[in-house]
């Protein structure tokens, strides 16, 4: 008999990130949406805006673009949405 | 040294394990040499690291890359333990966020990881840097290469399919590893340009797509090569994203681009000025969104950002008119090229 060990990662890292409580209803909520620079998915989330605000009774939405599509959204970002908004959509498409 | 953590597997023998690699899917497809206790120690001794280490933290997946994971998966890529600190090495600089791991470790561009390796270390460990640069036959080029693509698929979590989106990735992603040609480049190693010492040893990563031969037997001069290697860089890679791109020189290029006095510097300026494409011509061929407007036909995109994100390696065999160019992944602002030195 031989023993091996595991090259995979067992456990993740410890969450040092707390998740925002989420909201139950849209009605009324401030709504940020991540864009990613890549065609069309201003367009896309735009839609997905006017949708919420429709159908879902949300006060508005708000766009803000990231740097480019394979960063996290950026400091100012992450900043202004923390104090202008109640709810983001974000999401990477190709 | 302390304990090793990782979980066990009990197992017949080699055979058996070599099996159980696969059925767990540890393996990219190619045998691997059992991880045993005594060769991860052996691993992390060569490196003189505890297993508890932790290299890298990939911080858009929240993974803690540790010495022991490390050491594990290049036992099974067949490294040596001598290869381990450039191993680390090359660990490291994947985990630096200006390589931003999760672009290139994920995206449907399907890059590689080219790890161009500078100083003492490549000699010593016979990282090839001649004939057939790219291709088989030397241990540590392969197994090096093949341990840093193992890590990111057993630790990182690039599967395929999964975390690793590549719609076609390409061979070089089961290994990728060369080395300059110091000894017979007459130009300022990549490491020196980079800000290291000449005899420090240390490794660049740069995401990156295949390579691209051209061939060029006809030029006596500088301007005749380089013109052709920009003619064939123009269009290539993702054209509009502006990424790093390595040019590779290899022994009858280099040597009669450098007889004709020109340094890496100004391979690197004419390259930028003689790779820019028209606007008109990026939208006639869809690469470019919207219509063709006044002034396009004059109006130019270079290829890349500036001339410094063309990274020039003197490498390849010493006869034979081709050189080649590596198209970097997606932008130099996504995913930069990182160098850190190999340390023993």
């Amino acid at each position: 008999m031989i023993e091996i060990l595991d090259p995979t990662t067992e456990a993740a890292a410890p969450q040092s990130i707390a998740w925002a409580p989420r909201p139950t209803a849209l009605d009324g909520k401030r709504v940020a949406l991540i864009e990613n620079t890549k065609f069309n998915s201003d367009q896309l989330l735009a839609r997905i805006g006017d949708i919420l605000k429709s159908e879902y009774g949300v006060a508005g939405w708000t766009m803000y673009r990231k740097h480019n599509a394979s960063v996290p959204a950026h400091a100012e970002i992450i900043e202004e949405v923390k104090t202008s908004a109640d709810v983001m959509v974000a999401g990477i498409g190709d | 040294m302390a304990t090793l953590t990782s979980k066990r597997f009990s197992v017949q023998d080699e055979s058996d394990a070599i099996e159980l690699a696969f059925t767990r899917g540890w393996s990219d497809g190619l045998p691997v040499v059992p991880p045993t206790e005594t060769r991860v120690r052996a691993m992390l001794e060569a490196a003189r690291l505890e297993p508890g280490h932790q290299l890298a933290f990939i911080r858009d997946r929240a993974v803690a890359v540790t010495a022991e994971k490390v050491a594990i998966n290049a036992v099974m890529a067949g490294c040596r333990p001598e290869y381990m600190p450039v191993v680390v090495a090359a660990v490291e600089a994947i985990g630096d966020p200006r390589w931003s791991y999760h672009g290139p470790g994920t995206s449907t561009g399907g890059a590689g990881v080219l790890v161009i390796v500078n100083g003492p270390v490549a000699r010593e460990l016979e990282i090839n840097s001649g004939d057939n640069l790219f291709g088989p036959g030397w241990r540590s080029n392969l197994t090096i290469g093949r341990a840093l693509r193992l890590v990111m698929r057993n630790v990182c979590g690039s599967l395929p399919g999964l975390l690793d989106r590549g719609t076609l990735g390409h061979p070089g992603r089961l290994s990728y590893v060369i080395a300059e040609n110091e000894a017979e480049s007459p130009w300022t190693p990549l490491h020196v340009e980079r800000g290291f010492r000449p005899e420090q040893s240390v490794v660049t990563v740069v995401a990156s797509d295949a390579p691209h031969q051209f061939y060029n037997q006809l030029s006596p001069d500088a301007e005749g090569i380089v013109t052709t290697l920009a003619d064939d860089m123009r269009i290539s890679g993702t054209v509009m994203g502006q990424s790093t791109y390595v040019v590779v020189l290899a022994g009858e290029h280099m040597r009669t681009i450098a007889a004709d006095g020109w340094d890496k510097k100004r391979i690197r300026q004419f390259l930028f000025e003689h790779t820019q494409n028209s606007y008109a011509h990026l939208k006639r061929t869809h690469r470019m969104s919207g219509e063709i407007a006044p002034g396009d036909e004059q109006r130019m995109r270079p290829l890349v950002a500036s001339p410094d994100d063309v990274v020039v390696v003197a490498a390849g065999g010493r006869a034979g008119a081709f050189s080649c160019y590596i198209p970097g992944w997606g932008s130099a602002k996504s995913s930069q090229a990182v160098s850190k030195e190999v340390k023993r």
